[in-house]
């Protein structure tokens, strides 16, 4: 069954997947870290708390705004890049060059990166094999908008 | 042979007759079972996670008691152990906590041993089978692995050889030293296959980027170099390695900078905190801080702007040779070199050194400033 982009569920299907690739994930090491994700569209934004520690996701929620002290960073964009980004996901197997995190972060044009400390800024690099292949599941998911 | 044993032990006569006693009567003598040391009995707070440093830090084991001044033990022995007489002085340079410590070391390096890859195994290169870059992409991809190569053999050195320098009461330092050293030689290795793959083999040696590089490994104290290179080169490097996997022409490339990224991530992260609690706990440092930083600014910046460095870069952001290509290319290297100032700024100013943020203080604020209003006049955005 589908899950709709963006809700908690779509992060819980991640989340289930990320549990059950258990040694992919022990393999990439500790993820300690705290991030907010922001996805504007035609009404309010929606937003999300994503807290990893150890090796899973521990918890993810939705919430009305999300302070930027509270977290490590903050990925934000609208609504239709998320989509580019999935459904290029989907379709690969995994985000191809132009659809990885790093790349659609890194001008803050398409995803914009925010943070009210360089330290949780920096946390962004510490982890980010894990954070792609975190959203690389989504090729085990199916998505609808 | 620079050390020589207090005595011959193959003619110590009562050094002999006690091997050979224990030999033929199997008596034994025990002394060291009654050692005067605390007994714990230590466990895993989260099972999930094992055994960590942290659930060791327990009585005289602990480093949440450490001392400022370390002058108890001089010697190899490790924290908590009894140390008898006889131990040798091991004439540790580093022996005052505010030197070298920073919060949260210990998890570091516990990270730093969870996230190792294998630049042989974790690389898929036989995707590379059959791929052919356009020469000029090719050769840039090849100089700029080249150049890092270069770097990373130095940023090996230079944690390695403060190891023994540092006093064993601080293993957990130790061992991040220990386990960056192993980064570091990791990335020049990758960095060394990807080159070659490019089927270019390797390109120039830099002078201008060695002469940082020297800088790096000739600081006066641990502090001055883990400014240097942990703060300032490796925070400019951590820009670098996002760049490089904006710009990579191939998803191995892509992979490569996403792994070496984190580890330099993770040694940015220790400077930080080393450089916060060394401003915190030894305050009449700030200014030897400051002049060393003023040398580390003054060579970066010059290695940033070294020609086998910009030139290489240029090409690649552009995607080639061709006018619009370069102008491109000039626009992506600019935004990037303003981004490692802003960063390295950022950083500074977050660990408790906000006046660099001035041309008072710092010429490479001046550079920036001048940089940004260039940039601008431009239409570069960074």
């Amino acid at each position: 069954m589908a899950v709709r982009f963006p809700s908690t569920e779509y992060f819980t299907a991640l989340k289930e997947r990320m549990a059950a690739e258990q040694a992919r994930f022990r393999r990439l090491g500790f993820i300690d870290t705290t991030f907010g994700i922001t996805v504007a569209g035609n009404g309010e934004p929606r937003n999300f708390i994503l807290s990893f520690e150890v090796f899973e996701l521990a918890d993810v929620r939705e919430v009305d705004a999300i302070d930027a002290a509270s977290v490590d960073f903050v990925i934000a964009g609208d609504a239709a890049v998320w989509r580019e980004m999935i459904d290029n996901i989907r379709r690969n197997g995994e985000a191809d060059t132009h659809h990885d995190i790093n790349t659609l972060t890194h001008f803050g044009e398409a995803l914009k990166i925010s943070y009210a400390d360089p330290e949780g800024h920096d946390k962004l690099y510490r982890f980010m094999e894990s954070i792609q292949e975190f959203f690389d599941l989504t090729s085990q998911v199916e998505v609808s908008f | 042979m620079g050390y020589l044993a207090t005595k011959d032990y193959f003619e110590d006569r009562d050094f002999v007759d006690k091997w050979l006693y224990t030999i033929r009567t199997g008596e034994l003598d025990l002394s060291w079972m009654k050692a005067a040391t605390e007994k714990v009995k230590p466990h895993a707070e989260n099972p999930r996670r094992g055994l960590i440093y942290r659930d060791i830090d327990l009585g005289a084991y602990g480093y949440s008691n450490l001392p400022e001044k370390v002058r108890r033990n001089r010697s190899f022995a490790p924290r908590g152990a009894e140390l008898p007489e006889g131990l040798p002085d091991a004439q540790p340079w580093v022996s005052r906590k505010s030197e070298l410590w920073a919060h949260n070391t210990d998890g570091y390096y516990e990270e730093a041993v969870t996230r190792q890859w294998n630049a042989t195994t974790d690389i898929p290169w036989e995707r590379l089978e059959g791929v052919e870059l356009p020469e000029a992409t090719g050769k840039a991809l090849s100089q700029l692995m080249t150049f890092l190569t270069e770097v990373e053999m130095i940023a090996t050195d230079t944690p390695a050889m403060w190891l023994p320098r540092l006093n064993p009461e601080f293993i957990e330092v130790r061992a991040f030293i220990a386990a960056q050293a192993m980064d570091e030689a990791r990335h020049a290795e990758v960095f060394r296959k990807r080159a070659l793959t490019t089927g270019h083999g390797l390109m120039k040696a830099s002078p201008m980027n060695e002469m940082a590089l020297k800088h790096l490994r000739d600081a006066d104290s641990f502090s001055e170099m883990s400014v240097a290179l942990h703060l300032v080169a490796e925070g400019n490097v951590l820009t670098l390695f996002r760049f490089s996997e904006f710009l990579s022409p191939t998803d191995v490339d892509k992979r490569i900078f996403r792994l070496v990224m984190q580890d330099e991530a993770r040694h940015v992260g220790y400077g930080m905190q080393h450089f916060k609690w060394v401003l915190e706990h030894f305050p009449q440092k700030r200014e030897v801080l400051h002049s060393h930083l003023d040398e580390a600014e003054n060579i970066s910046f010059a290695s940033g702007a070294a020609t086998e460095l910009t030139e290489s870069f240029i090409v690649l952001a552009g995607g080639g040779l061709k006018q619009e290509n370069i102008a491109q290319g000039v626009k992506i290297t600019t935004a990037f070199q303003l981004k490692q100032m802003h960063e390295h700024f950022e950083r500074l100013d977050k660990c408790g050194m906000p006046e660099r943020k001035s041309g008072d203080r710092s010429r490479l604020w001046n550079m920036f400033e001048m940089g940004k209003a260039a940039a601008a006049e431009a239409g570069i955005k960074f």
